[in-house]
């Protein structure tokens, strides 16, 4: 069984227009999308910004509501659980935010931020909960001592992993990571990541790592699922999207990927002119006549892709 | 931009209905009825049990407070107890020297604030500015009552330029020059107390609105084209500061109600302000609501009016 | 309603200057700006004066009429002349200063609870109950409330000084709601408060322990600047005639004798001490509560 089922998951929210404000129509921002995460893996949602990802993954966790469709957490359906058995539900789905600064309440120390959970779940007294931050700073590489240190007195990067320490504190079991790297500095951004990859093997955790950059994506995921406009376009392993990709979309983000050796520029750049041709040709009978994708067809047992309905 | 203006004026139904029950609750909780001020006390209990059920005052709130709204809809505020005779005719004759008051103020208050405002916000961190700033501070901080006394104890005491109570000179003959000129005379002094205080706010909102434009890039891409410094001000900061200051007439009446209680008090001007209080202090209690009812509602509207002008002159303006 | 759709690459804007020790800094501002810390200074006297002299004073023996005693100038035994009653005004200058405060800060107080109660709640939850909220407040910020205070001051039967602060406070918490709301409404917004949901922070705790000590500085401005208002609401009340009742000395009481055109014109002494002292106090507080304003101001610009 795997760890999270999403099935058709939609979330729309109201437009409202007129004199009286009533609901004139809705943004779907999130319209059908489904995915499964095994244990211990990553799972990858591309898009670029309003597509849809970061709503999908708040809509998990319960920051957005949840117009239709099922989140299956371990076989138990998020929205029909009891109150008392969501909030044990809950303890186990942590979030890392893409802002390192506006994430962490400045006027609290690392120490309040860090135990913010703990107090919530545990009841452990002021000694037991200081060694246990504590042990928290250690494990993501920041001074224990550092505890009384308010978020501004540390750097953008020290400060995610502050973030981190937070959502791992409870020992949860899925993690969703939304753009988590993209608010640092690119020498930090690696750091960073390697570091999650260190706790997720440590800890056995599952992510779900939101990202517009395929880049990192390629470098943390084991499956990936790309959407655009609240709908997926093509499904797969991680091995199976940037060597096969089958939709137009899907072709034309990778091979938007800057190639870093310099050998290779005008070879790249041709690549680069066909998949545009290929894709201004295609347009067409890639997406439907409000411009969105089709439903997903299966082409492997782990690969799915929004192919055109007709031919 | 026209559903903006519908939906505003809609806001103004509950308000206005608020308004009403807030009032008639003040009617209904002041002692004494509207009986009180029609009869002679010598009239015996049970001819009076009878008048009551005459004019409904028996009858449940609900039914009373429908009647009552019937009446001011028709410019019917009951009877004064004090002077005998309808609300709506005692206040009838107070409402013109209020109005004149009250526009009097918001002219002078418009003729200080732009020139200054428009000096400050132009040479801002001059010494100019600084004594404009300087005076913006203190008009805040001074209550309009105290500052008001003291233009009367020097304006009006000590030097003797201006009269110190009354509308008008006693013996003028309504109609004639002289007439006009002593209501003016009269007027001045009492609106430039308050327009010298009301204007603060309207000083500095000027100011900070001018400095913040002319650092914009549109001003900044005017002067690069070369186009000279009073072309700058006189066509694009100006456009851009004043039309709103325009617009906020509505939200000044708020204030002006306010105002004018003080000042028609201490200035002995017979206008609607000096009339409330003297029905409280005389129990003239239906005169009283009927004030609050009317102030209340010129308030209402003049903000209605100053949001509506204010999102047509300035769409970045929204009314929520 | 903005809709929180996907916040993509966008980083949303952060005041990195709001840092925990804004109190020390604030105070920091307040000395080095020459203006508010010679206002703090005179107004830390006044009220150490004030609070100090009205102990050893008796209000009793300053309120007993003297009818040897009346209108006179000031002298050495009366070091600000009598009033039409024989009664010492210097003595109902410092009693009527302490009233005046204390009920300039209780009104402040209470109108800060219910003002940034109403306006946390109604914009930290938003939707209805915001917009319910705030018509509500929209509704009484343009009514005339001077004059509906006293028509409630008029009506209330068995007037005191806790129902004249009961009706102050009744109309004058909308001021601060609003501003309050519309803070919380950005501040919301912001990735800490989603972080402290997802964690299982109750909405109460959020609201108090997490939004609340990040709104503390804009919370010190408004109410030091509604001190002042507050003050000045009260004396003009009572200078009409509306406020505290007469025989509780208020130095709006002291100045509504100058409504008599004799004491204003040839009795200054009466009304003009009592008119600087509020003008003066009312400049110091506002000059205090201005320094803090540009304090959190600047902070802001630094960030």
């Amino acid at each position: 069984m795997s760890l999270i089922e999403v099935e058709n998951l939609k979330v729309h929210f109201p437009i409202r227009g007129g004199v009286f404000q009533t609901v004139k129509d809705h943004v779907r921002a999130v319209d059908g999308v489904s995915f499964s995460i095994e244990q211990g893996q990553t799972y990858g949602l591309v898009g670029e910004s309003g597509s849809g990802k970061t709503t999908t993954g708040r809509a998990i966790i319960g920051l957005n509501d949840i117009t239709s469709g099922k989140v299956l957490f371990e076989g138990k359906d998020l929205a029909s659980v009891s109150k008392k058995e969501y909030i044990d539900v809950r303890k186990d789905i942590q979030m890392i935010f893409q802002d390192p600064f506006s994430s962490l309440n400045p006027k609290k120390r690392v120490v309040d931020i860090v135990a913010e959970p703990l107090r919530n779940y545990e009841k452990l007294s002021g000694k037991e909960e200081r060694i246990r931050v504590q042990e928290l700073m250690e494990l993501v590489g920041l001074s224990p001592e550092a505890i009384y240190k308010y978020p501004h007195e540390f750097s953008g990067g020290q400060r995610q992993r502050i973030g981190i320490a937070r959502a791992i504190a409870l020992n949860p079991k899925l993690i969703i990571a939304d753009e988590p790297v993209s608010a640092l500095d690119v020498s930090v951004q690696a750091q960073v990541l390697n570091f999650m990859r260190k706790i997720q093997k440590e800890l056995n955790l599952t992510y779900l790592f939101i990202s517009h950059d395929l880049g990192i994506i390629r470098h943390m995921c084991d499956h990936i699922g790309i959407m655009y406009k609240g709908r997926y376009v093509e499904h797969g392993t991680s091995e199976e999207i940037f060597t096969n990709p089958q939709h137009i979309y899907t072709k034309r983000l990778i091979a938007a990927i800057p190639d870093s050796d310099p050998k290779n520029r005008e070879l790249h750049y041709e690549k680069r002119k066909l998949v545009k041709s290929e894709y201004d040709k295609l347009e067409k009978d890639f997406f439907d006549e409000e411009g969105l994708p089709f439903s997903l067809k299966s082409i492997s047992a782990t690969h799915q892709v929004a192919l055109p309905e007709r031919g | 931009m026209w559903k903006l203006i519908v939906r505003r004026t809609f806001l103004t139904i509950p308000q206005i209905i608020i308004l009403s029950v807030l009032v008639f609750i003040l009617a209904q909780a002041m002692p004494g009825d509207a009986l009180t001020g029609l009869i002679d006390p010598s009239i015996d209990p049970a001819t009076i049990e009878a008048m009551r059920e005459r004019l409904g005052l028996n009858n449940p709130w609900y039914v009373q407070y429908i009647d009552w709204i019937k009446g001011v809809a028709q410019g019917d505020f009951g009877q004064s107890f004090r002077f005998k005779m309808p609300v709506s005719e005692l206040i009838g004759g107070r409402i013109i020297n209020t109005l004149w008051l009250s526009l009097a103020t918001l002219v002078l208050t418009y003729l200080i604030a732009i020139p200054l405002g428009i000096t400050s916000g132009r040479f801002n961190d001059t010494w100019l500015d600084r004594a404009i700033t300087g005076y913006t501070y203190v008009g805040f901080a001074a209550p309009l009552f105290i500052f008001a006394l003291v233009m009367l104890f020097i304006f009006g005491f000590q030097l003797s330029w201006f009269p110190t109570s009354g509308s008008v000179a006693p013996g003028t003959e309504p109609g004639t020059f002289a007439y006009f000129m002593s209501k003016l005379y009269h007027l001045l002094l009492p609106a430039l107390s308050m327009a010298l205080i009301t204007t603060v706010s309207t000083v500095q909102y000027l100011r900070s609105e001018i400095i913040d434009t002319k650092q914009k890039d549109f001003i900044v891409t005017a002067r690069a084209k070369g186009a000279s410094e009073s072309r700058v001000y006189n066509r694009h900061v100006l456009r851009n500061s004043l039309l709103p200051i325009a617009a906020f007439f509505g939200y000044e009446i708020t204030g002006l109600i306010g105002g004018t209680i003080f000042i028609e008090n201490i200035f002995g001007y017979p206008g609607m302000g000096e009339l409330f209080l003297s029905s409280i202090s005389l129990r003239d209690y239906s005169v009283m609501t009927a004030l609050v009812l009317l102030f209340g509602l010129a308030a209402i509207i003049g903000a209605l009016l100053s949001d509506i002008i204010l999102s047509l002159v300035d769409p970045r303006i929204r009314i929520k | 309603m903005r809709i929180d759709k996907d916040s993509g690459t966008q980083i949303p804007d952060v005041d990195l200057g709001k840092s925990p020790s804004g109190f020390s800094i604030l105070l920091r501002e307040l000395i080095r700006d020459k203006v508010a810390f010679v206002s703090l200074l005179f107004l830390f006297l006044i009220i150490a004066g004030v609070f100090g002299a009205s102990i050893i004073m008796d209000q009793n023996d300053i309120v007993k009429v003297d009818l040897f005693a009346l209108y006179e100038p000031p002298s050495a035994t009366y070091w600000l002349g009598t009033d039409y009653g024989g009664r010492d005004i210097f003595g109902q200058l410092i009693i009527g200063t302490r009233n005046s405060l204390a009920i300039g800060i209780l009104v402040t107080l209470l109108t800060g609870i219910i003002g940034i109660l109403v306006g946390l709640i109604s914009g930290y939850y938003g939707g209805t109950i915001d917009n319910i909220f705030m018509r509500f407040v929209d509704f009484f910020m343009v009514l005339p409330i001077l004059m509906i205070v006293i028509a409630f001051v008029t009506a209330v039967p068995g007037y005191s000084i806790v129902s004249f602060s009961l009706i102050m406070t009744a109309f004058l918490w909308m001021g601060i709601a609003r501003l309050i709301r519309s803070k919380a409404l950005q501040e919301k917004e912001l990735d800490y408060v989603k972080a402290s949901k997802t964690l299982g922070t109750s909405n109460f705790k959020i609201m108090f322990f997490q939004v609340l000590p990040n709104l503390s500085s804009i919370i010190i401005v408004t109410m030091t600047l509604n001190l002042a208002g507050n003050i000045g609401i009260e004396s003009g009340l009572s200078f009409l005639g509306f406020g505290f009742p007469e025989s509780t000395p208020s130095l709006g009481t002291l100045i509504s004798y100058a409504r008599n055109p004799q004491t204003l014109e040839l009795r200054w002494w009466i009304w003009l001490p009592a008119s600087i002292l509020i003008f003066v106090l009312m400049l110091s507080i506002n000059n205090v509560g201005q320094a803090l304003k540009r304090a959190t101001d600047a902070r802001q610009r630094r960030g």
